[in-house]
């Protein structure tokens, strides 16, 4: 072998070498990492859920990466940021957050995010996924903040068409109401069901709408007005101290009306601030999201699989399944954005489009959520929403109707 | 109209529950001319003693509602001894704006210690109401209007008839003239904390009983404010007429206003009642009237 034709062999293999070490960095590109921005309040008034419910989204992001974002080749990186569940703490925050993570999604958690971010989303481009249901005061066009539940007043108003339909008859079920003023959100679950009814009365008599405070000094004279009113359901879908002292009410006065309440405030929340579940016997819960009961559902099953793999730690009721169904709409949108973008320069903005490009299956959201179609006109599916009913029966939480049809609800 | 007369009823001892809260403010407002934001803290952090007596330790009602009250007093005692002791002497407006940093501190210490989650608060006055004919009554609020009416009485005969609360009084005056004329201002101060503490912890007892226990609960201390500012600061007696007065009209706004307006009129009227009172005759209606010369 010549000198020359050394050299050439070296350069060959110089040449090689050069090519794989080219190569080996862009199989290292390919892994792509995106930042989530989650809004948590660890220490204001939702402080007592957000331990569980944070655990449910993080474990569906832990299981995201470790089952599609593998072979997707992308991974969901995320931070918590304490809002205290303050509209002017998350204004203050939002920048900070911003140029710190550069989120192609926001993880928010209510009312206070909602309104601190409404008008900067869609300027930085970036979507906020929420996990309760919708209010009315939101319900724009072109959102940028998404709920995967409608508002509560469809919610509600869902849930009384059912028990109308249980109770049988022609009559209208006659509802009383009990909100705050305390916050815009609770006026608003309120003032939608109050359309609702006004525009349909053969469905709904309101018979009684109170205003209350958020830890109420004695409610025993306004639930004598429900009473004498002749209420067959009440609806609070605000807070757990006004469920107590609604119920204390009603006691006094030698009442038992049904009382409907919604997932933050539901029954066991309610049951455990007056002492035990068994004290709810025969009230409702109803929201557009699986129930968390005993029964073994795919949800209650996607669930076992977080707890024995993903290290879930957070026990199974209505916060956690709230946390699960936000992470996981959440990772199935991103995911659809990759299908139809790729794993590269993935932005908030092809996140966004995804949303509305595809609907999220039941069966991708492990029958936490309802079908979702998403379109510009809300921001939250308008067409086939569904709501799950659980009560209490003997003690134990039991579903007591799925996928009950929420009717057309106007706009207010 | 035996409803009509059931409101009235209801709405004054809901107005002699916010007497109670009140009565706090004014207790350690006369002793040191100090007005104290974190009172609606002092009740919560009395509900929580209460709680965690009973609920906790398992103690019964007979053992653990005089062992709250006496913690709830040490708590008072506390917080003069570590916050306000050293500020003796010094502007009024310090020790006030200590009382705004308690208000935030109280309220991180429970969470801190107790965690936020919505507890069931102990049945301490019997669910059921009392009937009077149709009329009906709630009892907790029935026996807190009779304590409050007690505790009104006896703080007046302390404040106006004995030596301690003369002396508490010429503390609120001024400080060093008190100190001068060997009045302990610590003390007095330490006392009217005390005091302050159990009553929060009676009104926290009252307003609770049945009901579920959150920080949300310290609401009812701007609930007692109107009441206070109302009577005026100095009077432990005007506290009683003028709780019955604001929970009257608020339980009649709530029952006849709201349901016609559809709003929350009830929970505002307080605090126009207030304004009010504040834009006419700024004392209160009992308050001292101070007379400057100069």
């Amino acid at each position: 072998m010549t000198y020359q034709s050394n050299r050439g062999l070296r350069g060959l293999l110089a040449a090689a070498a050069l090519a794989a070490a080219a190569t080996m960095p862009l199989k290292a590109q390919a892994e792509e990492t995106y930042n989530l921005a989650l809004l948590s309040d660890f220490s204001g008034p939702y402080a007592d859920i957000m331990p569980i419910l944070a655990g449910g989204r993080e474990a569906v992001f832990t299981w995201w990466n470790e089952t599609r974002g593998k072979e997707l080749g992308v991974t969901l990186n995320y931070k918590n940021y304490e809002t205290r569940y303050d509209a002017a703490q998350v204004a203050s925050l939002w920048p900070g957050i911003k140029s710190e993570l550069d989120p192609i999604a926001v993880v928010g958690l209510g009312g206070p995010d909602v309104a601190a971010l409404s008008e900067r989303l869609p300027e930085d481009k970036i979507p906020m996924f929420m996990a309760t249901a919708a209010y009315g005061f939101a319900w724009q066009p072109d959102a940028w903040i998404f709920n995967p539940r409608p508002t509560y007043s469809h919610e509600s108003v869902g849930f009384l068409n059912w028990m109308r339909e249980q109770r049988g008859g022609d009559e209208p079920l006659k509802v009383a109401i009990l909100a705050s003023e305390a916050s815009p959100a609770y006026v608003d679950m309120a003032k939608g069901l109050e359309l609702y009814a006004e525009e349909h009365p053969e469905e709904i008599d309101l018979v009684e709408v109170i205003y209350t405070e958020v830890q109420p000094t004695d409610l025993t004279g306004q639930m004598r007005r429900v009473v004498r009113a002749g209420a067959e359901a009440l609806v609070i879908q605000t807070n757990t101290s006004i469920v107590v002292a609604a119920k204390r009410g009603l006691q006094a006065n030698g009442a038992n009306i049904p009382i409907m309440m919604s997932s933050h405030n539901g029954l066991p929340a309610s049951g455990g601030a007056l002492g035990g579940l068994e004290q709810m016997e025969g009230d409702f819960e109803a929201y557009g999201m699986a129930i968390a009961a005993d029964e073994d559902t795919p949800a209650r099953q996607f669930y076992e699989t977080l707890v024995a793999d993903y290290g879930l730690e957070a026990p199974w009721n209505v916060v956690t399944a709230m946390g699960v169904s936000q992470g996981l709409y959440t990772v199935i949108v991103i995911d659809h954005a990759i299908e139809a973008n790729g794993a590269e320069g993935l932005t908030g903005e092809k996140v966004r489009e995804a949303l509305f490009a595809r609907t999220i299956t039941t069966e991708e959201t492990h029958g936490f959520l309802p079908s979702l179609t998403f379109t510009p006109e809300a921001p939250f599916p308008l067409e086939g929403l569904k709501v799950n009913v659980g009560t209490v029966k003997d003690g134990k939480i039991t579903i007591e109707a799925t996928g009950v049809d929420v009717p057309h609800v106007e706009k207010w | 109209m035996v409803y009509f007369i059931n409101d009235i009823i209801t709405g004054a001892l809901i107005g002699l529950l916010y007497s109670l809260v009140a009565m706090g403010f004014v207790v350690i407002y006369r002793a040191s001319k100090v007005f104290n934001f974190a009172q609606g803290e002092l009740v919560i952090i009395g509900g929580f003693i209460v709680w965690f007596t009973t609920m906790q330790a398992g103690l019964s009602l007979w053992l653990s509602i005089p062992l709250s009250l006496v913690l709830a007093g040490l708590v008072g005692y506390a917080i003069e001894r570590i916050f306000l002791t050293k500020l003796i002497g010094e502007s009024v407006f310090s020790m006030v704006m200590v009382t705004v940093g308690l208000l935030i501190l109280l309220r991180g210490l429970v969470l801190l210690v107790f965690g936020p989650a919505v507890r069931p608060f102990p049945i301490i006055f019997p669910l059921k109401p009392l009937f009077l004919g149709d009329m009906l009554i709630p009892m907790n609020l029935l026996i807190g209007g009779i304590i409050t009416i007690v505790a009104a009485v006896g703080l007046s005969w302390f404040f106006n008839r004995t030596r301690s609360g003369l002396r508490m009084t010429a503390v609120a005056e001024d400080h060093v003239v008190a100190s001068s004329m060997g009045i302990s201002v610590k003390g007095s101060i330490a006392v009217a904390w005390v005091l302050g503490a159990i009553l929060s912890t009676i009104g926290a007892m009252i307003f609770l009983s049945g009901k579920s226990l959150t920080f949300l609960a310290s609401d009812i201390g701007f609930a007692a404010l109107p009441v206070a500012l109302f009577a005026g600061l100095e009077s432990i007696g005007g506290l009683i007429l003028a709780g019955v007065i604001i929970g009257i009209v608020q339980s009649l706004t709530t029952n006849y206003l709201d349901p016609l307006i559809g709003g929350s009129l009830g929970s505002v009227v307080p605090y126009i009642i207030m304004l009010a009172i504040l834009l006419i005759r700024p004392t209160g209606l009992f308050g001292w009237r101070t007379i400057e010369r100069v």
